[in-house]
């Protein structure tokens, strides 16, 4: 974790640009195959995906490798998170592309826990940073913008 | 906030952010300063080795340290730290609240199949 993290956190973060993935990890106490159930059954993703705890306002799921999907928020249903799945290997994998990134599912079972790991690989570093930037709310977006705006004007206080 | 000089900061950041071991240095600080004989200890590696992970963390700009890189503690510099998390935490929020409501309806799942 490159992060202070409170104890509160439950959720793993590591982000590595040098092969632009960002992972994320968590342990549930649920058997894998439900988890896996979780992630590809619309009417349970509908119940999960949105982080604001609102139900999803449409979700489809085509799950087969070639198959596509797609999850609508009620609070940005202009922004969709929507892709194809490449591999479904229930109860360990999930492999799907979306917004030009590949997303990695993997559960591990032990003794009725389940380690799961969530990748998003991008393509390149910039890519990473726009990911990192999508879908999160416009005030907090604007703290990049920020950030992006106050390196922008260091380079051209140094260089010039 | 003189933390940045170079355009790809935050590339240079990550990048020392990578390392394991840099990272435990990095939470070893949290918990206050220490000194590079202190910082041995806990990691098991020889001096060579962490003057070296610490002069990346300095170069990125994520700690602060003394000239006299022996004796002088190592802090970490709170706002370069503070820029990254700001930048890194609404994306981890969004997943923490994701993960939270999986967790919430996994137990759904679970009391439904027990009736």
């Amino acid at each position: 974790m490159p992060f202070v993290q409170t104890a509160t956190d439950q959720t793993g973060l590591v982000i590595d640009r040098r092969s632009h993935t960002i992972k994320l990890t968590r342990n549930f106490d649920a058997p894998r195959a439900e988890i896996f159930e979780a992630w590809t059954n619309p009417e349970h993703v509908a119940c999960w995906w949105d982080p604001a705890g609102e139900p999803l306002a449409a979700c489809e799921i085509d799950l087969r490798p070639g198959g596509s999907f797609k999850f609508v928020t009620k609070d940005h249903p202009d922004m969709p998170f929507a892709g194809t799945y490449r591999e479904i290997a229930p109860p360990s994998r999930l492999i799907f592309e979306a917004l030009g990134a590949t997303g990695r599912v993997t559960l591990e079972e032990a003794v009725g826990r389940t380690h799961m790991a969530v990748e998003i690989e991008c393509q390149s570093a910039e890519q990473l940073d726009q990911y990192l930037r999508m879908g999160v709310d416009v005030g907090t977006a604007q703290t990049l913008d920020n950030l992006v705006a106050y390196a922008h004007r260091r380079s051209t206080v140094s260089s010039g | 906030m003189a933390i940045f000089d170079n355009t790809d900061h935050l590339s240079v950041a990550f990048q020392a952010l990578c390392d394991p071991t840099r990272r435990a240095i990095l939470a070893r600080l949290t918990q206050g300063e220490a000194t590079v004989s202190q910082l041995m200890e806990p990691f098991e590696l020889s001096q060579p080795t962490i003057s070296k992970h610490l002069k990346v963390l300095e170069n990125a700009g994520l700690i602060e340290g003394g000239r006299d890189a022996q004796r002088r503690p190592r802090r970490l510099a709170p706002l370069a730290m503070k820029d990254i998390a700001d930048w890194i935490e609404p994306f981890r929020q969004q997943w923490e609240s994701r993960l939270n409501n999986l967790d919430a309806h996994l137990a759904t799942m679970k009391q439904q199949k027990e009736k």
